[in-house]
């Protein structure tokens, strides 16, 4: 039915020429908006009261400084490994970065998790800085890069400097953090 | 819509001058039974439907929902967003297709337009894939499965799903069995029937209203933008509410 209406819209179209000119480019709002060049308005993250966490909410991007987010779930195997590699960069980084893991998993009573099975999880694979909630995956829509976990990091402009996903080096952490405080 | 009006534009202009150019578009009368243009990025020819295919009729059990979801089911008044995924995906990207839906599910409800498209993921993995195993994966990816647009997709069997995605879908699927371990520590789950995973295309399928497909989304988790989450969700959401 719907089709039928759009279908006997056409045959009155006047703006034939600009429409088919975007049919043809492809989205209007498209290719140099995306990727590194891309900016966002910060979104407010909820952060959790857990070892090196409290209670609150961050913004991310924070705007004025460089920020390093982990995209991770307590389902998923490789984000456990990668924990060692994060304390690790966590320590070695200087305190001016956000240094931030975010979960999208739904954290509740009705959750897939409670709060206090995320803490235990936390705290079992030594988390000590800053833990986050998505509940919408907005956070994880903009910046997750493939799979989980993913790393993330922007600069002091808010523009992704590097992100990439799976498991990654301390060393490798901690010399992209560093090239973005560097730009 | 762009699409259409563009084709009657060139209808107007002769259309039989550029038919070459359109080949994945049905010329029966001149319009394109999609809303959206053809896709940006060329590829070969995939044997799965792709841009102005009509998607292949299908009957599959969703195991939580306790009933069956067939194409006539997901068409007609709403369009579907689909994948394929097994929950034993070892490297993200399972999670990565699911966000995709989870994100068209949450931006359709924001949006208003949840009765317009349905959500479809579907297991190929059966057999370690039970419906109890599939509920708390749901959670784990923050679907609401209890949404009317909400489906999991699950085949009687690993041979019959098989037979399915490769014949019908062209999503050809490879089992490969785990040769490194085989010594199995007595920790591991029971409901693992043995160490396998899977090679699999990561595809998300986009179908409009007529059951023709307006896009396939291959390597649908890479870092790019016409498979990027944003992408897909405004793709769906143009053509949930065309």
């Amino acid at each position: 039915m719907r089709r039928r209406e759009i279908i006997a819209g056409i045959g009155s179209a006047g703006v034939v020429v600009g429409a088919g000119a975007l049919a043809v480019v492809g989205v209007p709002s498209g290719d140099d908006l995306f990727g590194t060049d891309r900016e966002y308005d910060p979104l407010e993250i909820e952060t959790v009261d857990a070892p090196g966490s409290e209670a609150g909410e961050v913004l991310v991007p924070p705007g004025d400084r460089v920020a390093f987010v982990d995209i991770f779930g307590t389902w998923c195997p490789p984000c456990i490994e990668q924990m060692p590699a994060l304390a690790e960069a966590n320590e070695r980084v200087s305190d001016d970065v956000l240094f931030l893991s975010v979960t999208n998993e739904s954290v509740g009573e009705n959750g897939a998790i409670t709060e206090d099975e995320l803490v235990e999880w936390w705290n079992d694979h030594d988390g000590n800085w800053t833990l986050g909630l998505d509940p919408t995956a907005e956070l994880t829509e903009r910046y997750l890069a493939g799979g989980y976990p993913t790393a993330v990091v922007i600069d002091a402009s808010g523009r992704v400097h590097w992100s990439d996903d799976g498991v990654k080096t301390a060393d490798e952490l901690v010399s992209r953090i560093t090239d973005a405080q560097e730009e | 819509m762009e699409r259409r009006t563009y084709l009657h534009s060139l209808g107007a202009a002769g259309i039989a001058g550029i038919a070459g150019c359109l080949d994945d578009v049905p010329l029966v009368g001149g319009d394109s039974r999609t809303v959206l243009g053809p896709p940006d990025e060329r590829r070969g020819d995939p044997i799965h439907p792709t841009h102005g295919d009509e998607f292949p009729s299908f009957t599959l059990p969703d195991p939580l929902a306790d009933e069956t979801v067939s194409l006539e089911d997901v068409t007609g008044d709403r369009a579907f967003l689909m994948t394929y995924f097994f929950t034993a995906c070892p490297d993200g990207a399972c999670p990565a297709l699911l966000l995709r839906l989870r994100r068209t599910q949450a931006d359709a409800i924001e949006r208003g337009y949840d009765d317009d498209i349905a959500l479809l993921a579907m297991t190929f993995d059966p057999e370690r894939d039970t419906p109890e195993v599939i509920e708390e994966y749901a959670g784990q990816q923050g679907v609401d499965h209890e949404a009317d647009n909400w489906h999991f997709l699950r085949p009687e069997s690993y041979e019959e799903g098989k037979q399915l995605l490769d014949d019908t879908f062209g999503m050809p699927i490879q089992r490969i069995e785990d040769s490194d371990d085989h010594d199995h520590d007595d920790s591991e789950d029971d409901h693992d029937h043995g160490e396998y995973t899977f090679e699999h295309f990561n595809l998300v399928m986009l179908v409009n209203h007529d059951g023709v497909v307006e896009r396939a989304y291959p390597n649908a988790v890479d870092q790019r933008e016409a498979v990027s989450i944003e992408t897909i969700v405004e793709d769906a959401r143009t053509v949930a509410q065309r």
